[in-house]
């Protein structure tokens, strides 16, 4: 704000006005000071970005959780501060997935994490995010593989200002002819509880194909920031309705409907889950609109030994999924390393 | 727009870019992990998922 004073109005000691308040760059930078302290004044609270709109409901229900077959998973901490761990994870029996094994290491400092995991036929994804200051964050992934087509790389920024937030990203882009798809989202808070934005997506095939298409979103949070409410209304008539409560410390509740109202294609998904968290284990279960029923059970015996159930009965196509895991963490730290208390 | 040979150059350096992450990037999480750790763990430790 200070730069567009001149240079000699700073050698004018006794002047009466500060010395950017002269010229018409100093009217500007005065409109821009009163708007800002204006803003500020409103207390408008940071809104969250347009990709994690769902968050808290995605952590609630548990489509991102299940798995069938049998699993387990081994962690390794070599390392708290910073954090350094390797992990082993076996997968067989699903009927859907072949058997798997997937190596991943992840390295992570307050500005700096990196993660890589490489599976058996030797497909490698990678990620990488650089914190240049808490609010803006450079987001880079990436997945290689032997066979052609497999590739794909993304890149992306996240800006969060006081109560907006900008996140601009390119999938797959081409230097030689800017061929690739970019998406632009931008959050506001307009009032204490709602914030509204948008999404555009800009999608170049080939260099002379564009499309451009965007979508609208709105998110209503409670006061208290126990319940959130969000729609997404995408292009070709999509909308998704979610809503999300925390019913107690332990329980969280959300319901989430998709509808599709194009010209060719009428649908419509709904979806209830709920979430608890006790003291040892979570417990999530789901009921949706086309007839599935599924549960899971994460079990804590101890800090370092997990037990996993899931299941899922389809009851209109008569079809049912159980799925068994472990997760196992061990470490080569004593726990003075690991930052808890000594033991008296 | 770009002229044929930098296409060409572009193609060719992005191909050498995606095989050097493809073989690199978990040798280098493990090679930044292993030197930044405290304390440094042994490398039997890192590979083997008993030990």
């Amino acid at each position: 704000m200070t730069s567009s004073s001149s240079p000699d109005a700073s050698l004018v000691g006794d002047e009466p006005h500060p010395p950017d308040s002269k010229g018409f760059l100093g009217s500007i930078s005065r409109v821009y000071d009163r708007l800002s302290t204006w803003r500020t004044g409103l207390g408008l609270p940071q809104p969250g970005n347009v990709e994690n709109l769902q968050k808290e409901v995605k952590t609630t229900h548990l489509s991102n959780y299940m798995f069938d077959g049998a699993r387990a998973d081994l962690t390794k901490s070599l390392s708290m501060n910073p954090l350094f761990q390797v992990t082993h994870s076996f997968a067989l029996g699903s009927q859907t997935l072949p058997a798997s094994y997937n190596f991943a290491a992840i390295f992570a400092n307050p500005k700096l994490f990196l993660q890589g995991g490489v599976d058996h036929d030797g497909n490698v994804n990678a990620r990488l995010n650089h914190g240049w200051t808490p609010t803006n964050v450079t987001k880079a992934q990436g997945q290689f593989s032997s066979q052609a087509g497999h590739n794909m790389i993304q890149l992306e920024h996240d800006y969060q200002g006081r109560d907006y937030s900008l996140n601009l990203k390119a999938v797959n882009p081409w230097p030689a002819d800017l061929t690739g798809i970019y998406i632009g989202g931008y959050l506001q808070s307009v009032t204490k509880n709602l914030a509204l934005g948008f999404e555009t997506l800009y999608q170049r095939p080939s260099p002379e194909m564009s499309e451009t298409s965007t979508s609208y979103v709105a998110k209503y949070t409670g006061n208290d920031k126990n319940w959130i409410a969000t729609a997404h209304l995408q292009p070709a008539g999509m909308l998704q309705a979610s809503y999300w409560q925390k019913l107690s410390e332990k329980v969280d509740v959300a319901a989430d409907l998709q509808v599709i109202l194009a010209p060719t294609r009428r649908d419509a998904l709904a979806t209830l889950g709920a979430k608890y968290d006790l003291r040892l284990s979570t417990f999530r279960a789901q009921v949706d609109s086309t007839g599935k029923v599924s549960a899971l059970l994460e079990q804590r015996f101890t800090p370092a030994f997990a037990f996993l159930v899931s299941g899922e009965i389809d009851h209109f196509k008569n079809a049912a999924k159980v799925g068994v895991g472990v997760m196992i963490e061990s470490s080569s730290l004593t726990p003075e390393e690991m930052g808890m208390p000594p033991q008296p | 727009m770009p002229s044929e040979d930098t296409k060409e150059f572009i193609t060719k350096a992005v191909e050498v870019g995606r095989t050097v992450l493809h073989y690199g990037w978990i040798p280098l999480i493990i090679y930044v992990g292993y030197t930044r750790s405290n304390p440094q763990p042994s490398l039997i430790k890192l590979i083997s998922p008993l030990a």
